[in-house]
């Protein structure tokens, strides 16, 4: 029970930061920001005008956000390596290249499941990659 | 994963047939490269991915072009395996079950078509999830609450069509659908229920056809394409209240069952209650060598040892009531005055009002989340599940009995015993899940293994399932075995002639067409 409490803690403190930081007010009803993703960028999905950062929001978000599955996981693991929790957060992730979000993406890694082209279109992933990758290639 | 062609097809006619679909689609959504294959292979399959190969998949992004591609798909005789987002997650994601069969994968078509609040229903698109439409009606402030499942990452209508539950009042997800539109499997299209007249104000708010009734001829099956459908949604309510106890033994579901069944057929309680044994708290935990760090299942002491670290009962009951608080106080007092009579336990309370922030890891409260899927964590590796799901009479005698049957066996097997049981009305759905590292290859065949006694045995009793994976799809169907399986049979005669040439998801819940029929694996197992 301590670790769900400890994870929980974790999250809901990733939650707080993203308000506080952002100066944005909680969407209504508190909701974290995971259950509200940005939307999906109008337009031709296989030529997206959308920012990397938005994309990574809409595509990646219900898990990836905070309270996300994929976070809890990945702050339980960066954790053991000795990382502040934060870094469950993939958008905190300062080590990420392009093409390894891309491989990831397509190829799964260990729980993550791979992603179809229907999924995220790869103009959506190029974006999203190099947003992730903050331009490392 | 290489191409495998669909039966009785060459390459040639395969990539004619690919060029016919492009014409339609569009060249980048047919998905036919090693990586698309890949991508729609089922991630959790017991046993290698390429048992269930898909030769790729194709993309329409509306009616029209779904409909042009069935056309496409009777002219080559390529079978098509139809998914809605394809995160049917241990029961086949979006593999087919027959392979080299095409997927057509209808996640583009993802529009919210239509959300009335005043009448408490929406139209979705087959590639609307739970966090798509969550997110809808909150930006419009629609007031509205939806029934979510475990995984909310898959598509509403999917989720629905297969038979997957929630656990609010609208809990049994397949009953609240309402009209319906379908390409049939000549590419026709039709509607269902009041909608099968143009314009009637009344599609999605009437449950039958004037006639015979359609919308369930449409679920778990291969009869047609659903392209979008009507779906009641709760309204929101004021409050609601959670009671919450632990109980201790694993025998005490009997009596638990005895005290929340009469109260579900009376109304007291609406939502469908689930009840988890204690690893399903336990998963979110950490992983398994945190708790047990040998092989085979977890002896009896040491599960006893972790209940009491955590203060923990063997099952966890959590019954949420709904609505006025004047009106779920007053249900709370009949709920507790029912548990009293069999325990001293005393029931937590939780409240919820309308403007508080919400338990997003409790799917009672309509809030979607994928957190469910931490339980892939547990074994380690490359986790996955499956779940044996049959349903029984929600009495105890009933529980009890399944729940002794498939522990013991589940133990036998030397694995871990993790169930719950979903009050759904007079019956509750029993979900064994079975966790494995897919890299363990005696591992999956123990389980695949365990997985056939499973359902000979239950069978056996009395009992079915009501879902499964796609390698245990024909043992299933053949578990319903009344007048020589005559409803399967049944089923496929109206296959056949719906469905000449059977193109439409060969194999789905054991209905095969004529055409693919040799490809059933019946009498045998895995």
């Amino acid at each position: 029970m301590k670790r769900l409490s400890v994870i929980v803690l974790v999250v809901t403190a990733f939650a707080q930061n993203v308000f506080a930081e952002e100066g944005a007010a909680p969407p209504p009803m508190m909701m974290p920001t995971y259950q509200m993703r940005a939307p999906l960028p109008e337009g031709d999905r296989l030529e997206t005008t959308g920012s990397g950062e938005e994309l990574f929001s809409n595509r990646c978000g219900s898990c990836h956000l905070p309270f996300g599955m994929g976070t809890n996981v990945l702050t339980v693991q960066r954790l053991a390596l000795g990382e502040p929790p934060e870094m469950g957060l993939l958008t905190n992730r300062e080590d990420l290249g392009a093409a390894y979000v891309k491989a990831v993406v397509r190829n799964g890694k260990v729980g993550m499941p791979r992603l179809n082209r229907v999924e995220v279109t790869d103009s959506e992933l190029e974006r999203i990659a190099d947003f992730l990758g903050r331009g490392k290639p | 994963m290489k191409r495998v062609l669909p039966p009785n097809l060459t390459d040639r006619e395969f990539d004619l047939a690919l060029k016919a679909f492009a014409k339609v689609v569009g060249e980048d959504w047919v998905l036919a490269s090693d990586q698309d294959r890949s991508t729609y292979a089922d991630i959790y399959a017991p046993g290698p991915e390429d048992q269930w190969p898909p030769s790729g998949a194709i993309a329409p992004g509306s009616v029209a072009e779904v409909q042009e591609v069935v056309r496409i798909a009777n002219r080559f005789k390529t079978p098509l395996w139809t998914v809605s987002r394809g995160k049917n997650l241990g029961y086949g994601a979006a593999a087919p079950r027959l392979p080299g069969a095409l997927v057509l994968d209808l996640g583009r078509m993802n529009k919210v078509q239509h959300v009335d609040t005043e009448l408490g229903y929406c139209v979705v698109e087959p590639g609307v999830s739970f966090f798509d439409l969550y997110e809808h009606l909150e930006r419009m402030n629609a007031n509205l609450m939806m029934s979510v499942p475990g995984n909310a990452w898959g598509s509403v209508m999917g989720n629905a069509l297969d038979h997957g539950v929630g656990y609010t009042p609208y809990g049994l997800n397949a009953r609240h659908i309402c009209g319906m539109e379908v390409v049939m499997p000549d590419g026709g299209l039709m509607r269902t229920g009041m909608g099968a007249m143009e314009g009637n104000h009344s599609a999605h708010l009437f449950p039958f056809n004037y006639g015979p009734s359609w919308d369930q001829m449409f679920s778990q099956s291969n009869l047609g394409v659903v392209t979008s459908m009507g779906l009641w949604l709760m309204p929101q309510p004021e409050t609601s209240l959670l009671l919450s106890m632990s109980v201790p033994n694993e025998e005490d579901i009997g009596w638990v069952i005895d005290t929340l069944t009469p109260l579900k057929i009376q109304g007291v309680i609406e939502q469908s209650i689930f009840v988890p044994s204690w690893l399903g708290k336990v998963v979110l935990m950490g992983t398994r060598k945190d708790f047990w760090d040998k092989p085979g299942r977890m002896p009896d002491w040491r599960v006893q040892e972790i209940l009491k670290q955590n203060k923990l009962g063997f099952w966890t009951v959590g019954v949420r009531l709904y609505g006025d608080e004047a009106v779920v106080r007053a249900k709370a007092d009949v709920v507790k005055r029912a548990f009293k009579r069999s325990t001293d336990i005393p029931m937590e309370e939780s409240w919820w009002r309308q403007g508080e922030p919400v338990d997003v890891m409790d799917p009672s409260n309509g809030v979607p989340s994928a957190v469910a899927l931490q339980m892939g964590d547990w074994v380690g590796g490359r986790s996955a599940h499956l779940g044996f799901s049959p349903v029984v009479p929600a009495t105890s005698k009933h529980v009890l009995g399944q729940m002794r049957r498939s522990k013991k066996l589940i133990e036998d097997y030397d694995l871990d015993f993790y169930a719950s049981f979903t009050i759904g009305g007079r019956f509750c759905n029993n979900i064994n899940m079975l966790m494995y590292d897919r890299d363990d290859a005696d591992g999956v065949r123990k389980v695949k293994a365990l997985f056939d006694e499973l359902i000979d045995v239950t069978r056996k009793a009395g009992y079915g399932e009501y879902r499964t994976h796609l390698n245990w799809m024909d043992p299933v169907a053949e578990t319903f075995d009344f007048n020589d399986n005559a409803m399967t049979r049944y089923t496929e005669v109206i296959k056949d002639a719906l469905d000449p040439n059977g193109i439409l998801s060969p194999g789905k819940m054991g209905v095969w067409p004529a055409a693919y029929r040799e490809h059933a694996q019946r009498g045998k197992h895995s």
